[in-house]
């Protein structure tokens, strides 16, 4: 494929953006023109930035990236405006603020590639703690953490009039992933190496682990202690999969899945809001009025969808709460139908294929740990926001990248994809 | 380091293909599980949607869409079977039916398939089981008295005739002409189902079976008195004032072909409670019909309370006293005879077909199971047999079909209420018939002769 076969799905991406929006908005009454227009610039400006950088600053990058992810943040914004048409102007404004992240990423890179990440690694990981700390700062400050539906993971900074609110721990993912990259790339050895026993179990030396545990520790007892089940979840799996991959030994998975098992169960057994949600997860209609409601609404949702979908604007997705973040998934089923599910599932199936051929073809050690950290980043966290709002697991609430409503998530996987396509540019130069 | 990377990859990727699997199950199982869902608001909008039609066995429509409402063109004919949709309200099989005369097109997965294999999903018709030739001839013959008159096929459970009188035009309720809160409760009740009275002498039917079962034969002798007094209780007559034959003995069968209400009232209190009751509920008393329009119970007392209460017992034996039952219950015991002592759920709509006349779905009788040997069964219908022949109903004489049938005259307030329960032709019965005419006088005068015209209709329209 070659760049220009790229613009054109991306124009494509831009007429479904525009078409959908025309839709939704002539069935709900909206302004169709200027919403229309909006949503057609926006996903040509904002996906043409990205493709143009990458063009100037990896001209190599795998053209595999960027038709998958406009595709999805396509469908996205337009189930986003549809159930919401303030959350989808705001969403356009985050897509272009995105899109010039991606680029800064792609040209801070342009001469040194992402090699020089290496050197900044420590500095990497207290960016990513402190960043995972900051919603605890108390309230009244000019920069403050805030509180939403029982989670503390929000920060919001006080302009005067206006604040900007936005989620820390989104960008930390990503900083993280990068330390364990490098980290895992100098130290494997060590850590591959298991000299001491405990009881049947083989275990590195623990001076060579201290780090690592360091790292995972403050990152899940923060998450934690904000009651952020979903990012905690997400983390701990990204972790384990770079331990096992850095190292090609598969106790860590082993030792990581029995800490997952017993930390869930823990979890299950102290927080009160975490066993509410296991009951909503397996008899959502036992307390419809209250906790199932959520769940027992998206049951109906997807129900109501069928092959094709209600069409934009004619089905109910508003009444699931949280549709245009958590369940913004449902929403698009019921309004574009399985059909639409399934084209979305394969949109995130071709990203990250893309992202782990990437890993896959590079040569040096970090840049494939990297590539494959970045690209179980985007697949965990995928697997586990669908797999809890079609209830495979517990509802745990992280937003689908690309598609759900939210700046801070949006930015981090435009940054993500950018690392992604300077890795397999620099692996082809 | 390239296996593992390769090993997670194929991990998630079977992930994510799990989970495309498990949308589809899961969105195609929510839409048919909770569809119905009270709970579920988003579903209601769907049923304003174009309809199909009901027709006939014979091909007579009965209710169809009109432009913006349902139009019903035999009007009160079929008020309480088919019911009305006033757009608020649904009743009948309006209300029963009205998904599956919804089009298809439900954008499920099903209908998807249906589409790509040429099938046509626009609204599907039902057709009933009901005759417009026996439903005319039922509702020509009640003439308007107060009533009703269900006829069954008592090999299938075929509804054939489903009539209420007095009726009420749907139309004016549909149209919003008369609000359904404006409709007379004597003209909106059901009384195929949902009207219960003293069946009085057809329920000598399900006495006799009780005592057929323990032993006793068509030429058992009783004593033929006059008049009967359970020991505190008042006197039991016979219609005539008398005894039923000389005021010697008569057999079984004679007293069943008089309707001799000493006989059977002190057959009863031989028999006791527990036979009686228990011959009673095998045919249907005292539970719900298995019928989509619902029903109310037929009442028997318990057995402890009749043994306890000879009067009662008596009474009861006869017909009345507390013994309550819905003309469509009655229906049911006459189609069971017929059909060799098996009861068959009644069911009334036949096939559901596209509007390119396939069909789509067959509907079939279901059985209730054996109701009384078939020993029993024969000696019944041949006393049946005996009344229309020699008895009591021989106003339910039809020229070329052997009619079997039991009259009853029950107590009531504004008169005594006419029964007759019978079905034909004996040798190979296809119609069960149930008339009641409220207050309409002598069960032998009066719906006897009903239940031959409906017959007679059936047999005309079978050609």
């Amino acid at each position: 494929m070659t760049r220009r076969r790229e613009a054109i799905l991306i124009v494509f991406s831009a007429v479904i953006a525009g078409a959908g929006t025309a839709a939704a908005a002539i069935t709900l009454g909206r302004e169709v023109v200027s919403d229309t227009v909006g949503a057609v610039l926006t996903q040509l400006g904002a996906f043409g930035t990205v493709l143009w950088a990458i063009t100037r600053w990896a001209p190599s990058a795998s053209r595999l990236l960027l038709a998958p992810a406009a595709f999805i943040t396509a469908i996205g914004c337009i189930e986003v405006y549809r159930i919401d048409r303030d959350l989808g102007r705001i969403q356009r404004w985050w897509l272009v603020i995105a899109a010039v992240v991606g680029a800064t990423v792609l040209y801070l890179l342009r001469d040194r590639g992402v090699l020089v990440l290496r050197r900044f690694r420590n500095l990497f990981l207290f960016a990513a703690v402190g960043l995972l700390l900051l919603p605890l700062l108390p309230d009244g400050l000019a920069l403050a953490g805030a509180e939403v539906n029982g989670s503390r993971l929000w920060v919001r900074l006080d302009l005067g009039e206006r604040s900007i609110s936005f989620q820390p721990g989104e960008a930390a993912k990503l900083l993280i992933v990068v330390f364990l990259a490098s980290y895992l790339a100098d130290r494997w050895r060590a850590l591959a190496e298991m000299p001491r026993r405990l009881g049947a179990l083989r275990m590195p030396e623990p001076r060579q682990l201290a780090p690592i545990l360091m790292a995972f520790g403050i990152a899940v007892v923060v998450l934690v202690y904000q009651r952020d089940l979903g990012a905690s979840l997400h983390l701990f799996v990204v972790f384990v999969v770079m331990l096992y991959l850095g190292t090609s030994r598969p106790s860590y998975l082993v030792a990581g899945g029995t800490m997952a098992a017993g930390g869930m169960y823990a979890a299950a057994a102290t927080f009160s809001h975490v066993q509410v949600r296991v009951e909503a997860w397996l008899r959502p209609f036992d307390d419809y009025t209250g906790s199932g409601y959520q769940a027992a609404q998206a049951v109906f949702s997807l129900g109501n969808g069928g092959v094709f979908g209600t069409g934009l604007g004619y089905g109910s997705p508003h009444l699931v709460p949280a549709a245009a973040t958590d369940y913004v998934f449902v929403a698009i089923v019921e309004e574009l139908g399985l059909a639409g599910g399934l084209a979305l599932v394969a949109g995130y199936a071709l990203l990250v294929t893309a992202g782990f051929g990437i890993a896959l073809r590079s040569t040096d050690r970090f840049r494939s740990l990297l590539a494959a950290g970045l690209t179980v980043t985007i697949a965990a966290q995928t697997f586990i926001i669908l797999a809890g709002v079609l209830r495979i697991l517990p509802l745990t609430g992280i937003t689908l990248p690309f598609a759900s409503y939210g700046g801070s998530s949006l930015l981090a996987n435009m940054a993500l994809i950018a690392l992604l396509a300077r890795i397999s540019h620099e692996e082809r130069a | 380091m390239k296996g593992p990377i390769r090993g997670v990859a194929a991990t998630f990727l079977a992930l994510l293909g799990f989970t495309a699997v498990w949308l589809t199950v899961g969105s195609s199982y929510a839409g048919s599980r909770y569809a119905d869902d009270p709970r579920n608001t988003r579903v209601a909008v769907d049923l304003d949607g174009p309809r199909g039609r009901m027709l006939t066995a014979d091909g007579v429509v009965l209710a169809e869409d009109d432009g913006t409402r349902r139009s019903y063109p035999r009007s009160t004919a079929y008020a309480h079977l088919v019911g009305y949709d006033d757009g608020e309200t649904r009743t009948g099989l309006e209300s029963t039916r009205i998904r599956e005369m919804l089009t298809r097109d439900d954008r499920s997965l099903e209908a998807l398939l249906v589409s790509l294999t040429g099938g046509d999903l626009g609204p599907p018709d039902l057709h009933l089981t009901v005759v417009d030739a026996v439903q005319r001839a039922a509702i020509d013959a009640l003439g308007g008295r107060t009533g009703a008159v269900v006829a069954i096929d008592p090999t299938t459970g075929a509804i054939l005739a489903y009539v209420s009188s007095p009726s009420f035009d749907p139309n004016t309720v549909a149209s919003g002409a008369r609000h359904r809160d404006d409709l007379d409760a004597a003209t909106a009740i059901d009384r195929v189902a949902h009207r219960l009275l003293p069946p009085g002498s057809t329920f000598k039917t399900i006495v006799a079976a009780a005592a057929l079962n323990r032993g006793t034969d068509l030429d058992t002798l009783f004593d033929d008195a006059a008049d009967y007094t359970p020991p505190g209780g008042i006197p039991i007559n016979n219609a005539g004032a008398g005894p039923c034959r000389d005021g010697t003995t008569i057999t079984l069968l004679d007293a069943f072909v008089v309707s001799c209400n000493v006989v059977f009232a002190e057959l009863a209190v031989d028999l006791g409670g527990g036979p009686i009751v228990a011959a009673a509920a095998r045919f249907g008393f005292n539970a719900r019909i298995p019928w989509e329009l619902g029903n109310e119970p037929g009442v028997v007392p318990a057995a402890a309370d009749l043994d306890a209460d000879t009067p009662a017992l008596a009474q009861s034996g006869i017909g009345e006293r507390d013994v309550r039952a819905t003309p469509l219950l009655m229906a049911m015991v006459a189609a069971a005879i017929a059909n060799d002592g098996v009861a068959m759920a009644p069911y009334v709509v036949a096939t559901r077909t596209a509007p390119d006349g396939t069909v789509i779905s067959r509907y079939s009788g279901q059985s209730l199971g054996r109701v009384i040997p078939m020993a029993t069964a024969a000696a019944l219908t041949e006393m049946m047999r005996a009344v229309v022949v020699i008895g009591t109903g021989t106003g339910a004489t039809v020229g070329d079909v052997a009619v079997a049938g039991k009259t009853g005259t029950a107590e009531g307030g504004g008169g005594p209420h006419a029964w007759f329960i019978g079905f034909g032709p004996t040798d190979d019965p296809r119609i069960a018939v149930a008339v009641v005419v409220e207050g309409g006088g002598s069960g032998g005068g009066v719906a006897a002769p009903i239940a031959a015209r409906v017959i007679a209709a059936w047999r005309d329209s079978m050609g």
